[in-house]
């Protein structure tokens, strides 16, 4: 393994770059997925194998722009990507993220910010988990009960149409997502996740993604592209910021983007093989697990946390795979069927 | 030369429309985004310079060098790269996955 090993001059250490490669390609499949930006996976992953953590975090972030740009051109042409819908919204964020941190300022003023901060990240993550797994189960429940009675299963009215029914202007119509709203909602919405993803200190894709289902009433596979399309603008400006603070080892957020892209590619390519509800149950796996790493870094258990993450970013990566080579091959048996004369539609 | 502008972002996004316009705006906007998220103000403390003497000459040397002589420039350097690179092998992914025999066209969305 030490034929793999390569000097990042900016970091100062000798790194593998199998495993640059490796990490890249895990975050870029969940990223392409779920459509996160994987700093969960990256910064830890990163600094348990020796590299310094203000260089983790910056190598991450420039990759993470690279990365991005990759899962949008191809959300973009599946036609998951609401351009519309993710400018209202950055804009809101934009706003939240200051309040947020100005929040943050007043809770180390009063000397809670660790403790507060502490205790709302494992809550939050364990709500957010919580609540997805919960529409899961009720989603499954309700196709059920509708198949026993032989009857399409009825659509019950949620929280998110309530929202949309609030009429005040400007009315604006999001094609893609196929939902008229007033343009107050994405931008209090983008508001919102912006303050809680600035007091938490997370990127952002964690709380925008469920945010964009459950409070704007986007169709899963939007909700990923839209984030991704946000994530490709603020991780370019974070490339840029984190770059200027010299805290970017660009060798290695290359070689970690030749593995993202392709990882990236195909977690886009796999969401076509996959219904929203269990994309957003996979989510809540992923964010269930997120949590339990935090936890463990509460009470000490550094090196245990980040082994945590970054098997779980392996093995979460595997399940994704295995449903887009099953997909693949549904799709060729399809179409060889349609040849052969018969056509049969792939479930899944 | 705008409208060519727009033009790329749109095919990188997938989409068309002028509403990219402000995307490009907002690109200026988000600063305050990752400003918050924990970029936090420019570092008042000196990065450590690289020892470029006993480096090879190649791509590795001449980043240093870069990242030693002005750190602007290296951040440039880092989002030109970065963007580069991914639209590159974007494209060439993209290509390749084709090749499987994959569709990919416009999805219906599936809940």
């Amino acid at each position: 393994m030490q034929a793999f090993n390569i000097y990042l001059p900016i970091a100062g250490i000798e790194f593998n770059v199998l495993l640059l490669l490796f990490i890249g390609l895990a975050v870029g499949i969940c990223g392409g997925f779920f459509g996160v930006g994987g700093a969960w996976i990256v910064t830890p992953a990163l600094n348990i194998f020796g590299f310094p953590m203000p260089y983790a975090i910056g190598t991450d972030l420039a990759h993470m722009g690279g990365k991005s740009i990759v899962s949008t051109i191809r959300h973009g042409k599946f036609g998951n990507v609401d351009i519309k819908l993710g400018v209202s919204m950055i804009a809101g964020t934009t706003v939240g993220m200051e309040l947020g941190a100005s929040l943050v300022m007043y809770l180390e003023r009063l000397g809670l910010v660790e403790s507060v901060i502490r205790k709302l990240y494992v809550a939050f993550l364990l709500l957010v988990g919580s609540y997805v797994v919960y529409d899961y189960l009720s989603h499954v429940l309700r196709r059920r009960r509708a198949a026993r009675a032989g009857a399409s299963p009825l659509e019950r009215r949620t929280f998110t149409q309530k929202l949309q029914r609030l009429r005040i202007p400007p009315m604006v119509e999001f094609r893609v997502s196929g939902i008229t709203c007033s343009l107050w909602l994405p931008l209090l919405v983008g508001l919102v996740t912006g303050v809680v993803a600035s007091v938490l200190g997370v990127g952002g894709g964690f709380i925008r993604m469920p945010a964009l289902i459950y409070l704007i009433g986007c169709p899963t596979v939007v909700a990923v592209g839209t984030d991704l399309f946000e994530i490709m603008i603020t991780g370019s400006y974070g490339a840029l910021t984190y770059g200027v603070k010299g805290r970017v080892d660009l060798i290695a957020a290359m070689w970690m983007l030749l593995g993202a892209a392709a990882g990236a590619q195909l977690g886009t390519v796999a969401v076509k093989y996959v219904r929203g509800y269990f994309i957003r149950l996979l989510f809540a796996m992923t964010i269930f697990l997120a949590c339990a790493s935090v936890l463990m870094k509460q009470l000490e258990f550094q090196v245990a946390s980040s082994i945590l993450i970054l098997v779980a970013g392996t093995a979460i990566s595997l399940v994704i795979l295995i449903l887009l080579v099953r997909g693949i091959l549904k799709e060729r048996a399809a179409r060889r069927g349609l040849q052969d004369g018969f056509w049969r539609e792939p479930d899944g | 030369m705008a409208r060519r502008l727009l033009r790329g972002l749109a095919w990188v996004a997938g989409c068309r429309g002028r509403k990219l316009l402000l995307a490009l705006v907002l690109l200026g906007l988000s600063g305050g985004n990752l400003m918050a998220a924990g970029g936090g103000q420019p570092v008042t403390q000196p990065v450590h310079v690289v020892d470029t003497e006993e480096m090879a000459p190649g791509v590795t040397k001449w980043v240093a060098e870069v990242y030693n002589d002005n750190l602007w420039l290296f951040g440039l350097l880092v989002v030109a790269t970065m963007a580069l690179e991914g639209a590159a092998l974007g494209f060439l992914f993209d290509r390749l996955i084709g090749m499987l025999g994959v569709n990919l066209g416009k999805i219906e969305h599936r809940e």
